[in-house]
């Protein structure tokens, strides 16, 4: 074998294999880093919300300037209206949302320091609606903490104006979860407190959501006459998409939260951006991946006599092949490592960015991009393997 | 065994004088046969045909009754590893090594022969101290006794010699045959020799005019 080398290593250009490395190495890592960059940021435009599904709509009626003035129906839904939305071919469930009627405030601290401090409220829907685990989602008389979903809105208000300007620490969804917080409610007299725990946020729900038997006790507890009619309901569609939910809700005059932040489309023109730029690597790829083949049949060209001659003294093809296919593998093994580096070396720069505005980013593995470029050196140096023993295999046919 | 062997390039012909071409010729294991030829008889043609380097011949030529025509790649490779040994006339030595490397790139393939034994043969042939020079350093006699050495690194039934002594005096001729024969003898081998002009001092079993 070491011969074998010492004679086909003859004319073996290494300005070529150069250039093949380089543009290799071009393509591979912008290939892996197309990929991986995706997988890093998708998480921050698709807001996948694991609270409330997608397929459960949130509806309430257009608030008029009658109701303003304490005229129109107060936008609330009647127990006719919803039974009349129940029985809609294109409904499956309908929930009320029930909203706290007493005075609450909130006071969230970090470290046994007062914060935050704020009037709010609460609401709450069939449990059944809300996607949490039920054993956290839970609550009943006598208990201590009450569990609670606020809106992905208030965390980003809290990271982005509040600490940025008071120098506070940025907080990750699963920081919230720790974060102390201390609820007041008042009404019929009392004036009680309860520990709050946030246990997730959702993007969907523009409200503070507690269970609905914290709500049912409460109510009942500080205002036990008061009227709790629901102004909002959930409904729990087969398929969204549909037209004649739109056509339903617009005849009766309500209206339908809509995401705030048009996910879908980022993540689409992310997905798009992406695509091209790893395109761009793939062409890199495979030019490099001529200019190699190139260089070999040049090679292959140059040193033909020898490697008939090694056939004709007794050796076989694959034997006289395999110089030349151990060569390329490693070439390729080498810019598939040398790209695994350079991608993690630029993942680091830019996730070292992105934390300070996204706290949440990088649970992301590079696996995936791992795998990726593995499967595109297995396939590229079969494919070297391949056309070298062809070229040869013509050799030995004369 | 050749059975009506003919090179294609001479189907037009007519006329052909040859103890081989569109003969029934067999070569024996254990024999020695010296093909004598005229330059563009087809000499070489011959040698190339049997060790499959050519296909380019009319009727047939056999291995123990198997038509080579039907041997793959595997059966080619087999038998030039172990079977048919050529000593090609234009000795298709590497250039660029050495002459030990030259005869250990043959031997590599079958570990057939010990260190000491090549060594031996260089010192017997008188190109003992250019054992480590490279091959393109050497003249063609020189050379022509590396590729014997080559030709000798392996098992073999039969041992194809194309000319291997145009450019050896008398007593190198001597010893190369001396070597030559033994190494067959031991192997229990046949051996071929073709010649143009002056012919190695053999004793042949049989003599063909091509």
């Amino acid at each position: 074998m070491r011969l074998v080398w010492k004679l086909l290593r003859r004319h073996i250009s290494i300005g070529q294999l150069l250039g093949f490395f380089l543009a290799g190495l071009l393509g591979m890592t912008i290939v892996l880093l197309s990929l991986q960059f995706y997988r890093d940021v998708r998480p921050i435009f698709s807001e996948e919300d694991g609270i409330i599904r997608p397929d459960y709509l949130i509806l309430n009626k257009k608030v008029s300037s009658l109701d303003a003035i304490g005229l129109g129906s107060a936008g609330t839904f009647s127990e006719r209206e919803m039974k009349e939305l129940e029985s809609q071919p294109f409904a499956k469930r309908v929930g009320a949302f029930t909203a706290s009627k007493y005075k609450v405030s909130c006071n969230m601290g970090i470290d046994g320091m007062a914060a935050f401090g704020t009037e709010m409220f609460f609401e709450s829907v069939p449990d059944a609606f809300v996607d949490v685990n039920l054993q956290k989602w839970h609550f009943s008389e006598g208990d201590d903490v009450v569990p609670i979903i606020l809106p992905k809105t208030y965390l980003a208000i809290y990271n982005f104006g509040f600490a940025q300007s008071q120098n506070l620490p940025k907080l990750s969804e699963n920081v919230v979860g720790m974060v102390e917080m201390t609820i007041t409610m008042r009404g019929n007299g009392l004036s009680e407190s309860i520990k709050g725990r946030v246990t997730g946020f959702s993007s969907r729900l523009n409200t503070i959501l507690a269970p609905e038997s914290f709500i049912r006790w409460s109510n009942l507890r500080y205002a036990p006459e008061a009227d709790t009619t629901p102004s909002r309901i959930i409904l729990e569609v087969s398929n969204p998409a549909d037209d004649s939910i739109l056509h339903y809700i617009n005849n009766k005059g309500y209206e339908m939260e809509e995401d705030k932040l048009d996910a879908g489309r980022m993540t689409f023109f992310l997905r798009l951006v992406a695509g091209i730029v790893m395109l761009v690597g793939l062409l890199i790829s495979l030019l490099s991946f001529f200019i190699l083949m190139l260089s070999i049949y040049l090679l292959v060209e140059k040193n033909t006599e020898k490697m008939r001659t090694l056939l004709l003294i007794g050796y076989s093809p694959s034997r006289v092949a395999m110089p030349y296919q151990l060569l390329t593998i490693g070439l390729n093994a080498a810019v598939l490592l040398l790209a695994l580096g350079l991608l993690c070396l630029v993942r680091s720069l830019y996730m070292q960015r992105l934390r300070t505005v996204f706290p949440d980013v990088g649970g992301e593995s590079i696996l995936p991009a791992l795998l990726f470029g593995l499967a595109l050196f297995v396939a590229v140096s079969l494919a070297n393997a391949l056309i070298i023993r062809r070229r040869i295999n013509t050799i030995w046919k004369g | 065994m050749l059975s009506g062997t003919l090179p294609n390039v001479f189907l037009g012909r007519t006329g052909i004088q040859s103890d081989i071409w569109r003969q029934q010729v067999t070569f024996e294991k254990g024999k020695t046969y010296l093909i004598e030829a005229a330059s563009g008889t087809g000499k070489s043609s011959l040698l190339s045909f049997i060790i499959g380097y050519r296909h380019d011949f009319d009727g047939r030529i056999l291995f123990d009754g198997t038509d080579i025509r039907r041997f793959g790649t595997a059966e080619w490779t087999n038998l030039r590893q172990e079977h048919v040994s050529i000593l090609f006339q234009e000795l298709r030595l590497f250039p660029e090594l050495t002459a030990m490397e030259n005869v250990e790139i043959k031997n590599s393939l079958t570990r057939f022969k010990e260190r000491k034994e090549i060594e031996r043969w260089f010192e017997v042939l008188g190109i003992g101290d250019k054992m480590h020079s490279p091959v393109r350093q050497m003249s063609f006699g020189q050379q022509q006794r590396v590729a014997m050495i080559r030709a000798l690194v392996q098992p073999f039934d039969f041992l194809l010699a194309d000319e291997p002594i145009s450019h050896l005096d008398e007593a190198n001729s001597q010893v190369m045959a001396s070597i030559m024969m033994e190494e067959a003898r031991r192997q229990g081998a046949g051996i071929v020799v073709t010649s143009i002009g002056k012919h190695m001092d053999l004793p042949y079993d049989k003599t063909f005019r091509l």
